[in-house]
Parts: structure tokens; C-alpha cells; sequence
């Protein structure tokens, strides 16, 4: 499948060329203290997906993982980590229809409290069985 | 050590925004416009408060954006967090409520804007839901 997405102000663009391996929601407190709520994501092999216009600017959330962003409007983008070949993309982001479905809840143990989890997705406590086998 | 009158802390993932609020918050509010969907990588959970309720005890990262003609959004130049919708009005000031520190004792009211959500999740909560907002 072929998607196209973009932050908020259009100065970041992206284009993704592949299948998706894992499309998921996180609910870890590094995604609620970013997003702003939580995140939805797919995982794609990293070669699949082309960059254009201005750069994100990224933050090293953790030891090994980054978060990418538009510096201009603050669009949450990505997801990756040092030695991956892989990275996440907020589906948000994606222009118009993914055609792709929301298949678990992770890190549902770290959700803030003012929403519940309703759709009948499973929910895990860490990664999804899908993600375990890439990170 | 809570302070008298607060009702609420948070900030951003890097710690470059934080705030303090003193005084009664809204019930949350998910928002599905493509703006807050394109910006947030979902879609948004706000809380508000009134504007002179709400301290910023952190803001050397605090970066403003303004992507529509009625209102700036606020987030974190550092760790991308986004943290705060202003409307020109100044009626109110809305935080998106994932930033909030958890508990927040707050629940979640409404859906708005649910004309514009994506195709890839479903909204199965059982809460209203309007296309568009409620007396807009």
C-alpha cells in the first residue's frame, strides 16, 4: 500500500511505500505527555518510508528511542530507536482514508484516567504480539 | 507537596513546560478535526480552565503556533508535546489532557467533530457525539 501524510502546517511531508507490520494505540505516559492524549501508530520496515520538506526535529525520549515532530506547528510524527530497522507513524498524520484498523491497545496499564478503552481491541500491558517480535 | 487551591498539574515529556491550575476544569472533550488530528497524531482530549487559573511554573520551551485564524496552539519546541489550544476570544484556555499528571479525576464528555475522524478506530464509549461542536 502506498500512504501519504504530513504534519499540521505541511513544512514536514512523508510518503510510505510497504505494508504496515503492527497498527496499534499506546497509552504509555512518554505518548500521553507528547500527543497529548495517546497514540495510534503503524509500524513500517524504515526504508519503506521517504521523507520530504523540512525535517522533523527529534527528542531522545529514552536511551534508545526518538520522537519526531514538526518544530514549526509541533505535529506528533514518528517513532523510532537507535539499531531499528523500523519506525512508527502517527496515523493522525496520514492524509485521508488509511484503510487500516486499529488492532490492540499497549501500555494500557500507564492510561490516564479521564477515558476508557471501549472498542473490543485486546488490550496487553506491554507490546502488542505483533510489535514483540521488533523491539 | 500539593499548593492550596490547585486542582491540577502537568507538562509536557521533557519537563520545559509545566503548569499549575487553580480552579475548577471543564469535563474532557475528545476532538476529531483534522487540525487537532493532524497535530496530536490521533486525535485530542482537552480539559479547559479560565485563562487567570492557569500558571506556567516551566516555559522556556513553550512554542506557539497559530493554524487557524481563531485560535494558537501551544506545544513544547524540545520534546513536541502539545499541551495547550487558545482562543482569540480568551473565553478559555484548553490543555489537552494527557499531559495532565495522573489521577486526573476528570471524565470524558463528548465527542465533536466526529464528521472529520479517521477510518482507522472506532469511538465506542457510548458518549455523545456531534459532527460538528455543540453551538458552534
Amino acid at each position: 500500500m502506498i500512504l501519504t501524510g504530513g504534519c499540521l502546517c505541511g513544512a514536514v511531508r512523508w510518503r510510505m511505500e510497504g505494508a504496515p507490520s503492527a497498527v496499534v494505540a499506546c497509552h504509555c505516559e512518554d505518548c500521553r505527555r507528547t500527543t497529548g492524549h495517546h497514540v495510534a501508530c503503524m509500524t513500517v520496515d524504515a526504508a519503506a518510508l521517504t521523507l520530504d520538506g523540512a525535517a522533523p526535529r527529534w527528542f531522545a525520549s529514552s536511551e534508545t528511542g526518538r520522537r519526531g515532530f514538526c518544530g514549526t506547528c509541533g505535529s506528533n510524527l514518528f517513532w523510532t530507536a537507535t539499531d531499528w530497522d523500523r519506525i512508527e507513524i502517527w496515523l493522525g498524520s496520514v492524509d485521508g482514508p488509511t484503510g487500516l484498523t486499529l488492532s490492540g491497545h499497549e501500555f494500557v496499564g500507564s492510561k490516564s484516567d479521564y477515558y476508557d478503552i471501549a472498542d473490543g481491541a485486546p488490550c496487553f500491558d506491554r507490546l502488542a504480539p505483533e510489535d514483540r517480535g521488533f523491539r | 507537596m500539593s499548593r492550596a487551591g490547585t486542582t491540577a498539574t502537568g507538562g509536557c515529556l521533557c519537563r520545559g513546560v509545566r503548569y499549575r491550575v487553580t480552579g475548577p476544569l471543564r469535563e474532557v472533550v475528545f476532538c476529531h478535526c483534522t487540525q487537532c488530528r493532524r497535530s496530536s497524531g490521533h486525535y485530542a482530549a482537552a480539559t479547559a480552565c479560565a485563562p487567570g487559573d492557569l500558571t506556567l511554573e516551566a516555559e522556556a520551551t513553550l512554542t506557539w503556533h497559530r493554524a487557524s485564524d481563531i485560535a494558537a496552539r501551544g506545544f513544547c519546541g524540545t520534546c513536541g508535546g502539545n499541551l495547550f489550544w487558545k482562543p482569540d476570544h480568551g473565553g478559555h484556555v484548553a490543555i489537552f489532557a494527557g499531559t495532565l499528571d495522573a489521577p486526573t479525576g476528570l471524565r470524558a464528555a463528548r465527542h465533536i467533530h466526529v464528521a472529520s475522524k479517521g477510518d482507522y478506530y472506532r469511538i465506542a464509549d457510548g458518549l455523545p457525539r456531534f459532527d460538528l461542536e455543540p453551538g458552534a
